[in-house]
């Protein structure tokens, strides 16, 4: 962080929003105008990368261009892994601009730098705001996340919609259509505020005239730059909260659409590949000598931390390396078992003690507090480590010859991708061109750049191009993983049942940093501190990272709390949440939904969890069906309060797809290790859940402050597991602390 | 999916000095064969010594390509492209029941081995106007193998 942090733009000189919206000027005399992204205008540079269909087209902003059949391309500076981001972020331009639905074509930005500035965050924030020098390390603190967010073209923390989309696409969008209407007032001479725009025509009633937008977007770009566009209110929104069906959708239904691992280029050989099992290790000796008489077999690497196979197929591939007898060096995680891993964190836990670790969020005295308690709750909560297993598995293909790399696969950073690269080639980023494709899932696993770097090597060590895949058993053995934890709890009640203590210690994740507090929630006191433990493993962002523990920790002690206290779960947290309407309202009307209250079949429950993250908040309440061996989550009622949907049925689906996959992981997800090695290979020890275990899931959505937008991709997982964990302890009694459910024996 | 982890990789770029991981090369790299070299390791497979047979079966294989547009079983009926059952050594345009380009018909072509290889290398440029889109094959060892699977079809 301290690289951006030196790079403040206060050093830079002074900032305007001119710095932002810029005009310029590409080879064949045609007009441009652009986003300077940094100061200076980088604009020459980033048309060639754009103009794809000759001097007609006109780049009106790095988000948008308008072609000569009036088509308006938006231009995604995020990657599309499933979770309906071109749609949502191309109505968020189109509306803005006035464009035509059906004439707005999108592509995904090219993995350049000059998409890449801790700027744009500022520019877009505050825009010609002279920061006084005392304070721009605050202000530089507060812009970095959005920055890196949308300047690095890293996809995930939610942050496409409610970042980029929110400033960036918005923004373009109105001022591509302020320029277009003042190139068109200029040519009829007629006042600006006389025109109006709508499916991408420009109109001015008085005297009839109408244009298409193409038809201005030369003119556009010699008007002046608007300094401060001005956005639309939602009583306007025409493209905005509506449910446009995805654009991705048909290709991906035809099979065209091409992932990263379709990647084609003439001559490619293929790669299989076997990465030491313990951290760590490195090849100590290799036996291939069935492999390089086996059939297609071209060539054999023992690349140090790997073992990689090329052939003309990949299955040729594949079944040599499986021939290959491995040895690997000893390492100090070998002897890492499952036990020892949460007999570590209990250690650390138990050394931390009353004062110890690191002090996140205190107010009031918690300790006087629960010491002074009527009612005493404590209890201690533990969750594995989980893999990915993205559908696709990882792959990655490259190329490195004449001093020149190119690289193909899917990616949520793409510009890290490229960096990495040229890394594992030597090259500077200049000489590697990489190319994104779709993501056949993401969930964070593909914001490592592991496959890039592996499949570089390997190209740089054949000279041709070699496509590098994953065998199913590799992604399970190689994941970086969601870290397991364990979490701590103590909760004091007054003779009333009302909280007044909340104190908590849990071994330390990665973020988001509000994961593990609960200000949303009124209790007079809190204490929750984290302990660093270290751990030989791969970690990594997992869908919802942080939250995924802290809301299943959090939601299932606030749950013994209000058993404590004689309370129904839904009508404690109302007591919790007194005083903010809005997020009472997202909890009420998931219980309505529900019918909270009303009688349930023997054994069955109804549970429910409160999680707001990624700045949305969402309810939810999991009916469960105890009656057999195994829980039967049979319906989930959700509610939720993103600010303003953009995309009513892409939210939607993004809220039912987090049930799938946290629902997944309470049930069946469980990495363990043995020897230091990941004990599970496949699906069959690592299941997905069946589409006869998938509930029925009702979705509201309550459109709560349409200015400060929430995230859509993660805030549907955190509630799910301790919606469905205490729904178990209303139908049977027993309380879980220990995920997954598999774990357990309900017969 | 937050930005804890990228910002590690996201200091590496900002800061290069910092140091990216060097990338090591192989420790060790057996190269069995070369790319385009014939595929000793299938003929082996195969049970079978012979060389030409190898080219025969490797060109077998790459003849996969070509059957969108062409048969190559005799009798068997024409397609987008002529079926190709015993086209080494005949005169260009004989296929029955196919419509030839002009530039093919009247070029007096006879496909000799040599000949095949200059036009399936670039069907276009050898034959202006050909009704051949596909774009040939640049990789000689391939063509060399498609060609002697070709000669290979003859009646019996």
């Amino acid at each position: 962080m301290s690289g951006t942090a030196t790079d403040s733009p206060a050093k830079k000189g002074k900032w305007t929003r001119r710095a932002f919206i810029g005009a310029g000027v590409v080879a064949g005399g045609a007009l441009v105008v652009g986003v300077a992204v940094r100061q200076g205008n980088p604009i020459d540079r980033l048309s060639p990368l754009l103009l794809t269909s000759g001097e007609d087209e006109q780049l009106l902003n790095a988000w948008v261009k308008v072609d000569a059949d009036n088509i308006v391309t938006a231009v995604i500076p995020h990657v599309e892994m499933g979770q309906g981001v071109y749609t949502a972020l191309a109505q968020m331009l189109a509306d803005e601009m006035d464009a035509d639905w059906n004439k707005v074509r999108i592509i995904e930005a090219p993995a350049d730098k000059q998409y890449v500035s801790d700027s744009i965050g500022r520019d877009f924030l505050l825009p010609d705001l002279e920061v006084p020098a005392l304070f721009e390390p605050t202000v530089a603190g507060g812009i970095l996340e959005l920055a890196q967010a949308m300047g690095l073209q890293f996809t995930g923390g939610s942050y496409s919609v409610r970042a980029t989309g929110q400033r960036a696409m918005r923004t373009a969008g109105a001022a591509a259509r302020e320029m277009l209407v003042a190139a068109a007032a200029s040519e009829w001479q007629v006042p600006a505020s006389e025109i109006t725009t709508a499916d991408s025509m420009i109109l001015h009633a008085g005297s009839g005239k109408s244009e298409p937008f193409s038809k201005f977007a030369l003119a556009a770009a010699e008007q002046g730059l608007p300094a401060r566009p001005r956005l639309k209110s939602p009583e306007n929104y025409r493209i905005m909260g509506q449910p446009k069906a995805r654009h991705d959708i048909p290709e991906k239904v035809d099979g065209s659409a091409i992932f990263g691992i379709d990647a084609r280029v003439p001559g490619m050989k293929y790669a299989a590949v076997r990465a030491a099992p313990v951290v760590g290790a490195t090849v100590e000796s290799m036996d291939a000598t069935t492999a390089r008489t086996m059939p297609g077999v071209l060539q054999i690497l023992n690349m140090g931390d790997f073992v990689a196979v090329v052939a003309d197929g990949y299955w040729q591939a594949q079944q040599a390396l499986n021939s290959i007898d491995t040895k690997y060096s000893k390492t100090e995680a070998d002897s890492l078992d499952q036990d020892a891993i949460f007999a570590r964190y209990a250690r650390y836990l138990d050394e931390a003690g009353e004062d110890g670790g690191d002090m996140e969020t205190e107010e009031g005295d918690a300790a006087k507090g629960f010491a002074e308690a009527a009612i005493k709750v404590e209890a201690e909560y533990k969750v594995p480590f989980l893999a990915h297993a993205t559908m696709e598995p990882m792959n990655c293909t490259a190329w490195v010859r004449d001093g020149k790399c190119d690289v193909w696969s899917g990616h949520q950073a793409p510009v890290n991708a490229r960096q990495a690269a040229a890394d594992a080639a030597g090259l500077s980023f200049e000489d590697v061109t990489y190319h994104n494709a779709y993501l056949g899932g993401g969930f964070g696993r593909r914001s490592e750049s592991d496959n890039i770097v592996m499949a570089t090597r390997i190209a740089k060590a054949t000279g041709y191009p070699v496509k590098m895949i994953w065998s199913r058993e590799e992604d399970m053995a190689q994941d970086h993983y969601r870290p397991s934890a364990t979490s701590r709890f103590r909760g004091g009640l007054d003779k009333d049942g009302k909280a007044v203590s909340w104190s908590n210690i849990h071994t330390h994740l990665f973020d988001p940093k509000d994961a593990p507090t609960v200000p949303y929630y009124n209790i007079a006191s809190y204490r929750i501190r984290k302990v660093d433990v270290p751990m030989q493993l791969r970690l990594g962002p997992w869908r919802s990272v942080d939250h995924s523990q802290h809301g299943f920790f959090i939601e299932s002690f606030v749950d013994e709390m209000a058993h404590a206290a004689g309370k129904d779960g839904y009508a404690f947290r109302r007591e919790l949440l007194a005083g903010s309407a809005r997020h009472l309202k997202v909890l009420d009307t998931a219980a309505k939904m529900s019918g909270w209250g009303s009688a349930l079949p023997e054994r069955h429950g109804r549970g429910i969890a409160f999680v707001p993250s990624f700045g949305s908040i969402v309810a939810q309440i999991a009916e469960v069906d105890m009656s057999g061996p195994k829980p039967k989550v049979k319906k989930v009622y959700v509610a939720a309060d993103p600010g303003f949907v953009i995309n009513p049925d892409g939210f939607t689906a993004q809220m039912e797809s987090a049930i799938a996959y946290g629902l997944t992981a309470a049930l069946y997800g469980e990495i363990t290790l043995g020897d230091g090695k990941v004990r599970q290979s496949n699906f069959h020890d690592y299941p997905m859940l069946r589409i006869n275990e998938m509930p029925a899931v009702e979705v509201a959505l309550i459109n709560g402050d349409h200015e400060r937008l929430g995230g859509g991709g993660e805030p549907g997982l955190p509630p799910i597991a301790p919606a469905v964990t205490n729904a178990i302890f209303a139908a049977t009694g027993t309380r879980i602390r220990e995920l997954p459910l598999s774990r357990h024996n309900f017969a | 999916m937050t930005l804890a982890r990228p910002l590690a990789c996201l200091s590496l770029f900002m800061l290069p000095a910092c140091g990216a991981d060097p990338a090591p090369g192989p420790v060790e790299q057996m190269v069995v064969r070369e790319p385009d070299a014939a595929p000793v390791a299938i003929a082996a497979a195969a049970g079978n010594d012979s060389p030409a047979s190898a080219l025969i079966a490797e060109g077998k294989a790459a003849f996969a390509n070509c059957s969108v547009c062409h048969t190559a079983e005799q009798g068997a009926g024409n397609r987008a492209g002529p079926n190709l059952f015993g086209i080494v050594g005949q005169p260009a345009g004989r296929a029955a029941g196919f419509a030839y380009s002009d530039g093919l018909k009247t070029s007096g072509i006879v496909w000799t081995a040599a000949e095949l290889d200059r036009f399936i290398a670039n069907p276009a440029g050898r034959i202006p106007g050909t009704k051949m889109i596909a774009g040939g094959i640049s990789d000689a060892a391939k063509r060399q193998a498609v060609i002697a699977y070709l000669e290979s079809l003859t009646a019996s």
